[in-house]
């Protein structure tokens, strides 16, 4: 994994070095930033905000739903055991179980989804600096082609910071 | 206040560790021992050494059963509701609330095992393909309290996991030797790109949206124990919403509680403002409000329909042998609270944390009042009886309350108790863009490739 | 069932073979004053008026093996349910003892085992070996003597012919001195059963609760 990045102590001069890096030519999905809050003001920050994470969770409630209606039809009619004079497969009781169904489906769907989005827990190795903890913001260019490295480490140095650092 | 103060701060419970720490997990985990010993001895000898009789079949461990439940709203309130809505004041707030959350549904979970005749096959509540093929009775409430309960214990515990992610990452970060090793494994290797914080939020507004209502169903489907069955003054159609009253009602109270002694032993007054204080005991009053209107709109209901065998069982809660118990409950959760909460110069942290305690008080004698009475004065006058707790009980009950404490101080020593990466967004200053702005910007990162 | 109560005497001669045949645990003064005794036929005593002008009313109550029973519903493992022969079936095996059914039940009639059934010697001979014991934490109540019901109706089979009105008699049925108990089939509108309770004297209990219960009780002459 090979990347060039800064340290920014602040939103603002991040925002400069991610415009300063468009300016230079780089493509905007070539760009990350890091950090340790969400900085959700900010432009830099409004990449990757459009999600399918609603209409996935939905599709799991959907799914919690069908498999509530599913256990409650096989599990009363397996043994018909009339109770209290109430009918075998009674509406009201299955609403239940399907409603409690559909919304563990929903929350089910939207953590995996979430886990496999932000492919957390990574296996491979990534692009990381301690320095994120400490409130700095992290601006790379992931994988840059070798010709280009010096004119990025320039325009890193020119967006004001003091270091420059490559993995 | 700069961002390396307050990981200082908020951390420092992690770090160092008082003798005081040790001294409270010894005291608590000796009465937990011994509340387990109790239990233990309850199962070798059956429940004849537990108080409940004929016809009194439930009585404590109902009650606890309904209590902790009821405990365990406060924190999809307080997060939840408040997430949805905006408010800013709940981020320091939001993790003391689903901790609580957490761990009072799973103290609650454990009571309707201990009440069993034979405990050691409880696992028939779960619908699991046995060989005879045969499956609870979805018809039982009871099936209905697995099925909630265990959704909202799954939903609870990861609302709580997920935000504490990109704390982890910090810890990882800031932290040395084995600590380093094990945050960092539950870290899961969190970077913090724009992409995972914007999954993350995206995923926390789902999640929020989602327990709002299995917590309202969780406790309506613990009153419908009580409701789905023809004992007077059980069978009554409000038991939903005021069991749902009730459970958030003391659900707040037991979070006031737990925010103010976190401020004192942590020394979080730069965290936990009295303003807090003053919000939930706001929301603590109108829940009191809401407690005392259902309270009397069901004992009207009750007085008017005079019959004969609701009749017996309230008079018996309004002026006999429960009278006593029934004025405590009304004098802890509306007389004393209303003015403390209501007068905003009572409204300080103290006057919340005594008008909470009073709370916690009134809804558990509240819970034990709307189980044992009932059963104590049924259709038929010639089985009527009186209970009495025994020592197996009262141990029982008081080690779930030592087990909640002490969860709650091993949480407290191992995650910070105040969400540190949303506590530092609340202090970010806010552009307000104008939507044209916004469309640019989402127009500048959708047309370059 | 049907329960004349202008013959019931109250002398409790139903509770006492009920507990015989049924092997019902005894549970000892003790923990009978703690209200753990079990008696699967009860008779309830009521007392009106002042001394020496007392009148004592008597009622057996025994389950009254509802057809809309408020027990069955919440057994949350089919412990408790209606078989096709109307009766309120209480399977020992299932039963986990959540005591819901106990809560239920308008009438009082089901009960806990509290503890192991314990018989002093030499008691243990007189068990019935036709109905099992329950071991503690299980819920129980009046069966009909479904053990009896069932033999006879093989013993009907293995004869080739029909069951007669009264061949089956319930322990309690069949100790009762002055016949307040009658005990038959209802699907049968000829036998002793249906016609008492087409009785003008007859009431259920509590019938206004909606259980349906289907032990009819014949009012004192006054």
């Amino acid at each position: 994994m090979k990347a060039i990045y800064g340290l920014y102590s602040d939103p603002d001069s991040a925002q400069h070095a991610v415009e300063s890096l468009r300016h230079a030519g780089v493509a905007d999905d070539a760009i990350t930033v890091m950090a340790s809050q969400p900085y959700e003001e900010y432009e830099f920050s409004h990449r990757y905000k459009q999600t399918w994470l609603f209409w996935i969770a939905a599709g799991g409630g959907v799914l919690g739903l069908l498999a509530g209606l599913t256990v409650a039809y096989i599990t009363e009619t397996f043994w018909p055991l009339v109770t209290g004079g109430m009918p075998i497969v009674s509406w009201w009781p299955n609403i239940i179980i399907m409603f409690e169904l559909t919304m563990l489906g929903a929350i089910l769907a939207t953590v995996v989804s979430l886990l496999v989005m932000t492919e957390l827990p990574t296996i491979r190795s990534k692009i990381y600096d301690p320095g994120i903890s400490e409130g700095k913001i992290l601006v790379a260019v992931e994988n840059p082609p070798d010709s280009e490295i010096p004119a990025l480490e320039r325009t890193f140095k020119a967006s004001g910071i003091a270091e420059v650092k490559s993995v | 206040m700069n961002e390396q103060k307050i990981n200082d701060d908020l951390l420092r419970p992690l770090r160092r560790t008082s003798v005081w720490f040790f001294i409270m997990v010894a005291f608590l985990g000796t009465i937990i021992l011994v509340g387990f010993g109790s239990w233990i001895y309850q199962m070798w000898n059956g429940l004849a050494v537990a108080g409940i009789r004929y016809p009194i079949f439930w009585a404590f461990y109902i009650t606890n059963f309904v209590f902790w439940i009821g405990i365990s709203h406060a924190g999809t309130l307080i997060s939840a509701i408040l997430r949805l809505v905006n408010a800013t004041w709940r981020r320091p707030v939001t993790r003391c609330a689903e901790v609580i959350t957490v761990f009072a549904l799973m103290i609650g979970a454990l009571f309707p095992i201990i009440h069993l005749g034979r405990p050691w096959l409880f696992f028939w509540l779960m619908p699991y393909p046995s060989e005879r093929q045969i499956w609870p009775n979805l018809r039982s409430p009871l099936a209905w309290d697995f099925f909630a309960i265990s959704t909202y214990l799954t939903g609870s515990t990861l609302f709580l996991f997920l935000p504490i992610i990109p704390d982890f990452a910090l810890m990882r970060d800031q932290m040395t030797g084995w600590r380093r090793r094990i945050y960092g494994a539950l870290a899961l290797g969190w970077q913090g790109t724009t992409k995972q914080w914007h999954r993350l939020e995206a995923a926390m507004q789902i999640m929020a949206i989602a327990i709002v209502p299995v917590a309202i169903s969780v406790h309506t489907i613990v009153s419908f124990d009580f409701s789905m069955s023809p004992v007077p003054m059980w069978h009554s159609t409000v038991f939903g919403p005021y069991f749902v009253a009730g459970a958030i009602f003391s659900g707040i109270a037991g979070l006031i509680l737990a925010m103010a002694v976190l401020r004192k032993v942590l020394h979080l007054e730069e965290y936990l403002h009295p303003l807090h204080f003053q919000n939930l005991g706001k929301l603590l009053l109108l829940m009191s409000l809401l407690w005392g209107y259902f309270t009397f709109v069901e004992r009207l209901t009750t007085w008017y329909g005079n019959s004969p065998a609701e009749m017996a069982v309230f008079w018996e809660t309004q002026t006999g042998s429960y009278a006593p118990l029934f004025w405590t409950m009304v004098f802890c959760n509306f007389v004393i609270p209303f003015p403390l909460l209501a007068i905003r110069r009572l409204r300080t942290i103290t006057g919340t944390v005594i008008a909470s305690s009073t709370i916690v008080v009134g809804m558990w004698i509240e819970r034990f009042l709307i189980v044992v009475p009932s059963l104590a004065r049924k259709n038929l006058p010639y089985t009527w009886a009186s209970y009495r707790p025994q020592p197996v009980e009262i141990m029982i009950t008081i080690a779930t309350f030592a087990a909640m404490t002490l969860l709650y101080t091993l949480f407290a020593k191992a995650v910070p108790i105040i969400s540190i990466w949303e506590l530092k967004v609340g202090g970010h200053r806010q552009p307000v863009l104008t939507p044209e702005q916004e469309e640019e910007h989402r127009e500048l990162w959708r047309t370059r490739p | 069932m049907a329960v004349d109560l202008d013959r019931c005497t109250g002398c409790e001669a139903c509770v006492t073979a009920c507990r015989t045949e049924n092997n019902v645990r005894i549970a000892g003064p003790e923990q009978s004053a703690r209200g753990r005794a079990i008696a699967w036929i009860r008779v309830e005593r009521y007392y009106e008026g002042e001394f020496p002008d007392v009148r004592v009313k008597f009622r057996p109550v025994m389950c009254q093996q509802c057809d809309a029973a408020p027990c069955e519903p919440v057994c949350p493992t089919f412990a408790s349910h209606h078989t096709d022969e109307g009766l309120n079936a209480q399977v020992y095996n299932r039963c986990i003892g959540t005591r819901y059914c106990a809560n239920a039940c308008p009438y009082n009639v089901r009960f806990f085992n509290f503890g192991n059934p314990v018989w002093d010697r030499p008691l243990e001979l007189s068990l019935n070996p036709d109905v099992s014991l329950r071991e503690v934490g299980v819920v129980e109540k009046c069966t009909f003597c479904v053990q009896r019901i069932h033999a006879g109706k093989e013993q009907a089979k293995a004869e080739n012919r029909e069951l007669k009105d009264g061949e089956i008699q319930p322990a309690c049925v069949q100790s009762c001195p002055t016949s307040a108990l009658v005990f038959g089939d209802l699907n049968d509108p000829e036998s002793a059963v249906s016609r008492l309770s087409r009785s003008s004297r007859g009431t259920k209990l509590l019938d206004d609760l909606g259980t349906l219960p289907k032990v009819t009780y014949l009012k004192r002459y006054e």
